[in-house]
């Protein structure tokens, strides 16, 4: 089958660009149709390589143009990324891309894999992390620095070979080496080509006469996952989503639907593609992304939707800014960008309505626009592209949230050190632990817990949801969890007391917590409520015990901190009783409960 | 039959010369620039235009426009 180049050749370039279908050669004649206008490149990248990926400098240019940029792409010499990194700094080069590959290490390495003794590939690894240290600390005058995965050509073996657990290893460390500087970003190319699909993405022929493994629809993503991550070659930083409301946070519209005729419901579709979108807008919202409202509707009525409706993800504490009326809408995103005193050009817009989309894109073409398509389904890939808009550039490759925890914590350990005692501190966390007894809408969380809980595990009793239930259905037994937060954030369901009730004992069948939320006193803060529930079940003595396993000796002596005497041990097995009525609690003024 | 108008236009995009300079008789050593890489070049984008996947014995030799001619009368089915 032909496809008529020469008459789409015809078409403005840009409009070549921006088709998903257009050929190398149509694409390589309308890169150089604008390019030809003379124009000073406003970015220019430098590409050091272990594989030929000339091609991929097409593909640079197009999504730049296509976000208004010119550039400049600068190809380096064959895997010799600290002779390119000289080469660059004299040729001006402010965003680079690294690109370590496979066989650069020795050749058919994806075969080699299979035979590398442990000792083998703890050297590789070595090599691997000392040679792109070096790289990555010449690399600190650049403005985004790149640094690819390793990834695997072949076809994947099912379970996972050798060869994925080496490229595991070794990406770890290229993402670690990646992390210590704050220029570079880690690209991981097997997220990349599974996106492309692996027959797609790889051209074996090029790749085995010429070291080319990528075929142009790989070049193509790897290209815009580029333009993404270096921010369109530093000429946009978006900081805030705003949203419309009717058919972008719920299906319907509110006016004529009403707050319980709109569709959101996490379980029916298709208000679940609404109630998911919420989720993913409040997620971006966490990792630092500004949400507004611009929506014409009545703003009590909205208001009261963000305030009570019970499947609404956003509350009014998720909103920075909110222009709900019956103006226009270009107006109302200038007064957001003046609220938050930001750019237009950090704006991002979402809505329904292509009217409303086209106005915005004529009037205010420094905002971005998305418009949510008419198909629910087809929602789920506009805001994956808003994603990346936000978030490709961000630090936090590597799980965000886990970034986030890690900020709160070197946060929380900055303050540490300057308070007097260790108490003042925990005082000024405000911890509160919230705890539940018989909680059903709990137990599969409880029970995950019981699986994952080594270390502050007392006796190891691992449950399933089922089980859960059932203790908590039974008369004779009471399940508490143990949510915990403070002012940095809340560590939600992090610990879980099992109590078997027999005549007057009570019996701490379990007790197990997450090591995150240990140290700050609240494994002895719960133990007032549950032992006051088990007394006005009539007990009056309470049994503990504690089980070791290879993991849990850190809480081998909990109970004798608790203040429980020690009535036996054998086989390392500690059993604790205690009347109810002797029982004090150690304090801890700096928690507050609440039950 | 092969729209040799469509030919030369792809030969000469992807090799960046005049698309007139694409005569009969061109080939890599006639034409400064067309090196293994622009080859390769050559080949994705012959394939991407024509819907044909050339094979690999044929894609390292087909170095003049007769001889991608040839190739491409063979491969594309009218």
């Amino acid at each position: 089958m032909n496809r008529p180049v020469l008459n789409t050749m015809a078409r403005a370039p840009l409009q070549v660009l921006a088709d998903p279908a257009a050929s190398l050669a149509e694409l390589m004649g309308a890169v150089n149709a604008i390019e030809a206008e003379p124009s000073p490149a406003a970015a220019h990248i430098g590409v050091s390589a272990g594989a030929t990926v000339d091609l991929l400098g097409l593909y640079l240019r197009r999504h730049a143009l296509l976000a208004g940029v010119r550039l400049q792409v600068s190809q380096g010499n064959f895997d010799d990324p600290m002779g390119d990194l000289v080469r660059f700094a004299d040729a001006g080069v402010d965003h680079l891309l690294l690109q370590p590959f496979l066989d650069t290490f020795e050749p058919a390495f994806e075969a080699r894999a299979g035979l590398l003794t442990e000792a083998e590939i703890d050297a590789r690894e070595a090599e691997l992390r000392g040679r792109w240290r070096l790289v990555l600390r010449g690399a600190a005058a650049f403005r985004t620095v790149i640094l690819c995965g390793l990834h695997r050509i072949t076809a994947p073996v099912a379970g996972g070979d050798r060869l994925d657990a080496v490229l595991a290893r070794l990406n770890q460390a290229l993402r670690e080496e990646a992390a210590a500087h704050a220029n570079v970003r880690f690209l991981d190319m097997a997220n990349l080509a599974a996106g492309v699909g692996r027959l797609q993405a790889f051209d074996l022929r090029f790749y085995l006469r010429n070291a080319a493994p990528y075929a142009p629809a790989l070049l193509d993503a790897w290209a815009r996952q580029t333009l993404a991550v270096t921010r369109a070659y530093g000429s946009r930083f978006h900081k805030a989503l705003v949203l419309d409301c009717d058919n972008t946070l719920w299906g319907g519209v509110l006016g004529e639907d009403l707050a319980s005729g709109v569709r959101l419901s996490p379980q029916s579709y298709p208000g679940s593609v609404f109630h998911r979108a919420q989720t993913e807008f409040l997620a971006l919202q966490r990792q630092g992304v500004l949400l507004c409202l611009c929506s014409k509707n009545d703003p009590g009525e909205v208001d009261a939707m963000l305030e009570g409706h019970p499947d609404m993800v956003l509350r009014p504490a998720d909103i920075i800014a909110k222009e709900v009326n019956w103006s226009d809408k270009v107006e109302n995103l200038r007064r957001i960008a003046r609220t938050l005193n930001i750019g237009l050009d950090s704006l991002v817009f979402l809505d329904d309505s292509a009217f409303e989309c086209e106005a915005v894109r004529s009037q205010l073409p420094e905002v971005a626009v998305f418009q949510v398509p008419a198909s629910p389904p087809d929602y789920l890939a506009v805001i994956a592209a808003i994603k990346d808009l936000f978030l490709a550039g961000a630090a936090a490759t590597d799980g965000a949230a886990k970034t986030e925890q890690y900020r709160r914590r070197a946060q929380a350990l900055a303050e540490q050190q300057t308070f007097a005692t260790q108490e003042d501190y925990l005082a000024s966390l405000g911890l509160t632990v919230t705890l539940a007894r018989d909680d059903a809408a709990r137990a599969a969380r409880i029970a995950e817990l019981s699986q994952k809980s080594n270390q502050f595990n007392l006796t190891t009793v691992r449950y399933a949801a089922p089980q859960i239930e059932a203790l908590m259905a039974d008369p004779e037994a009471a399940v508490w969890s143990v949510e915990v937060a403070d002012r940095f954030g809340a560590a939600g369901l992090t610990g879980v007391v099992v109590v078997r009730f027999g005549g007057e004992v009570a019996t701490i069948e379990s007790l197990f917590m997450s090591c995150r939320v240990l140290g700050r006193g609240v494994e002895f803060a719960l133990w007032p409520t549950v032992f006051a529930d088990a007394a006005a079940r009539g007990a009056r003595q309470v049994r503990a015990s504690f089980r070791p396993t290879a993991k849990n000796a850190q809480a081998a002596d909990f109970y004798d901190r608790l203040g429980l005497p020690l009535i036996g041990e054998t086989d390392g097995v500690r059993s604790y009783a205690i009347a109810l009525a002797a029982f004090e609690a150690p304090p801890s003024p700096w928690i507050k409960v609440l039950a | 039959m092969i729209d040799e108008a469509l030919l030369k236009q792809v030969i000469a995009s992807v090799l960046g010369v005049p698309v007139e300079t694409i005569g009969p008789d061109a080939s890599s050593d006639t034409i400064p620039g067309w090196d293994s890489l622009k080859h390769m070049n050559l080949v994705l984008a012959l394939e991407q235009t024509f819907g044909v996947e050339i094979p690999d014995e044929d894609a390292a030799e087909i170095t003049s426009y007769a001889l991608i001619k040839v190739v491409l009368q063979d491969l594309v089915v009218d």
